[in-house]
């Protein structure tokens, strides 16, 4: 037999986790390298925690059904603790008792391994779905809020790509409260709200529709949503101003926060790489209001995503906005080609 | 250019009418050739592109070619989409190439419990014994699942049903109908932001077209 394929022979890899030999590796390094280095220059300071958290630190701003995505186990006590799924609960715990001595703002940066639940191959999942381990380089700002921090964040996020040369991005762009105030002034009952907005995270389009006419009637939500661009600001239906409706008053919120954030965007650089798109509702359910994911042609998922989340610091016992996105760095590393290299200076050829 | 991949057989020979219908620009020598890839002109005008391109795959291979993004649309039965759930959306419903998911076996057999099942849906058929109340002993097969029945290998089949003359024809009997499949069309989610227009396009014509069929 041929000795390559002798399972017998060689210790396996656990599932779902991924080795790298020496160029994807130095790549990936280059990448984490480049893009820490990146932030540091723009006033972000770098932190690290461990890779546990206790389950209930996870939990918290969550929905219910986020646990079923962590790798979880139980502490020497029996205390449930996880994998991080991501790096904001770690900084959001790390950052509450200095929000609670008044030292803000704070602009951190992180790079560090993520953890997910998977049954896919490592292989696929890190192209374009969740894997079981990836790299999560991003940036956490608390104590800022308004729309000149939401823009500032996203020209920060597209500067980066620009720095490492990656062309044809798109950042969709999207807020948290739109879509369910949205639903609920159609007359969705809040019972039926979270399930169909998962249709909607999912991506499921077509039972996103059929459900959605068994509350709205004749309103087609797609369709509306399609027409709905925050850079015209009168394409807000007249209908859907009801002054004396809460729902309607929430949506209007979202939609001037939108158009003002529009406004803010004409003015940047990267306007032609800025779309908004209102259908696009993304978890977990802690944002509470700009939220946006950035694509890459030659990459099947998004390579960046983050928002606003201005409640959660609240969670964890010091009240303050915060904001903040992350890089996919498996991702974007399909996005180089094997003779190009992420150096300090920048990309180059070789 | 836009990729779209197709689920090879029965999927394409059900939804081929509706595509034409829609007016996208198809090949011509899709059933000629043993080619897997068929790249076609496109009216910029219309579709936003000027040229499409076709790739033929095994249904179950179809969502993959999707989610990795080298495909951009595909079209694929739900039942595949449902047996292993994929970062997808899932944007038209195409109504056509319909089947049903059903629970089928030897007639004889009807009347006793389940014990044994063989699938090609591991998966969904799991959910649906357990929602009887019945644990089963699933075997998984890759095809020709009403053999394992004829046979004698397992009381049960979970399978796909379009008119039921494979079942026939093998003196096999349908005991329920779990559920009712159409085609979909499904976007990787990357291309459904960095294509949208030509992705718009296509899905409104083919919403189109299934309207059409309705009244029609």
């Amino acid at each position: 037999m041929c000795v390559a394929l002798d399972a017998m022979r060689w210790a396996e890899r656990p599932q779902g986790m991924r080795d790298l030999f020496p160029s994807q590796a130095r790549m990936r390094r280059n990448l984490e390298d480049w893009l820490i280095r990146f932030f540091e220059d723009r006033g972000f300071s770098l932190v690290s925690s461990g890779a546990f958290e206790y389950a209930d630190t996870l939990q918290r701003g969550r929905g219910p059904t986020a646990s079923e995505q962590w790798v979880q186990v139980f502490d020497r006590s029996g205390r449930p603790m996880a994998l991080r799924p991501d790096m904001t609960p770690s900084v959001a715990r790390m950052a509450a008792p200095l929000v609670a001595a008044g030292q803000l703002p704070i602009r951190w940066c992180y790079a560090e391994r993520v953890y997910h639940r998977s049954d896919a191959p490592a292989t696929l999942s890190w192209m374009s779905g969740r894997a079981a381990e990836s790299t999560q380089v991003g940036v956490e700002c608390i104590g800022e809020s308004g729309v000149a921090a939401d823009s500032q964040l996203l020209s920060l996020c597209l500067d980066a790509l620009a720095g490492l040369r990656r062309a044809g991005v798109r950042m969709v762009i999207s807020h948290a409260l739109f879509v369910p105030a949205l639903l609920e002034l159609l007359g969705v009952p809040a019972d039926d709200l979270e399930p169909l907005l998962a249709l909607l995270t999912a991506g499921d389009y077509v039972a996103f529709r059929a459900e959605s006419r068994r509350f709205v009637g004749e309103v087609d939500v797609m369709e509306l949503l399609s027409t709905l661009n925050p850079f015209q600001p009168d394409t807000l239906p007249g209908t859907l101003v009801r002054p004396e409706s809460a729902a309607s008053q929430r949506l209007q919120a979202a939609w001037r926060a939108l158009c003002q954030l529009a406004d803010a965007i004409r003015a940047s650089d990267h306007a032609s790489a800025m779309v908004f798109d209102l259908s696009l509702h993304r978890d977990p359910s802690y944002y509470t209001g700009m939220v946006f994911e950035v694509f890459a042609p030659g990459a099947g998922a998004p390579i960046a995503q983050g928002g606003r989340y201005d409640h959660l610091l609240r969670e964890f016992g010091a009240p303050a906005p915060a904001i903040g996105f992350t890089f996919e760095v498996e991702r974007l590393m399909t996005l180089f080609a094997d003779e190009e290299l992420v150096m300090q200076r920048g990309v180059v050829s070789c | 250019m836009l990729t779209i991949a197709l689920a090879k057989g029965r999927t394409t020979d059900g939804v081929w009418p509706l595509l034409l219908a829609a007016g996208l620009p198809l090949p011509t020598d899709l059933d000629e050739t043993r080619a897997l890839v068929f790249d076609v002109a496109a009216d910029a005008a219309t579709f936003q592109v000027h040229r499409m391109r076709y790739l033929l795959a095994k249904p179950a291979d179809v969502p993959t070619y999707v989610q990795y993004g080298v495909a951009d649309l595909g079209i694929v039965g739900k039942d595949i989409l449902m047996e292993e759930p994929r970062d997808v959306s899932e944007l038209v419903d195409l109504e056509c190439a319909c089947c049903r998911l059903c629970v089928a076996g030897r007639p004889e057999d009807e009347l006793r419990p389940p014990r044994r099942v063989a699938t090609k849906y591991p998966r969904l058929t799991d959910q649906y014994f357990r929602s009887q109340g019945t644990a089963v002993e699933i075997v998984p097969l890759s095809g020709s699942i009403e053999l394992a029945a004829v046979i004698g290998l397992t009381d049960r089949i979970f399978d796909l049903v379009q008119t039921g003359a494979t079942l026939r024809a093998n003196g096999l009997k349908v005991f329920d109908t779990v559920s009712d499949v159409s085609a979909r069309l499904i976007a990787n989610r990357s291309s459904y932001h960095l294509q949208r227009e030509a992705i718009r396009q296509v899905a409104e014509a083919l919403a189109a077209a299934v309207a059409r069929r309705k009244t029609g």
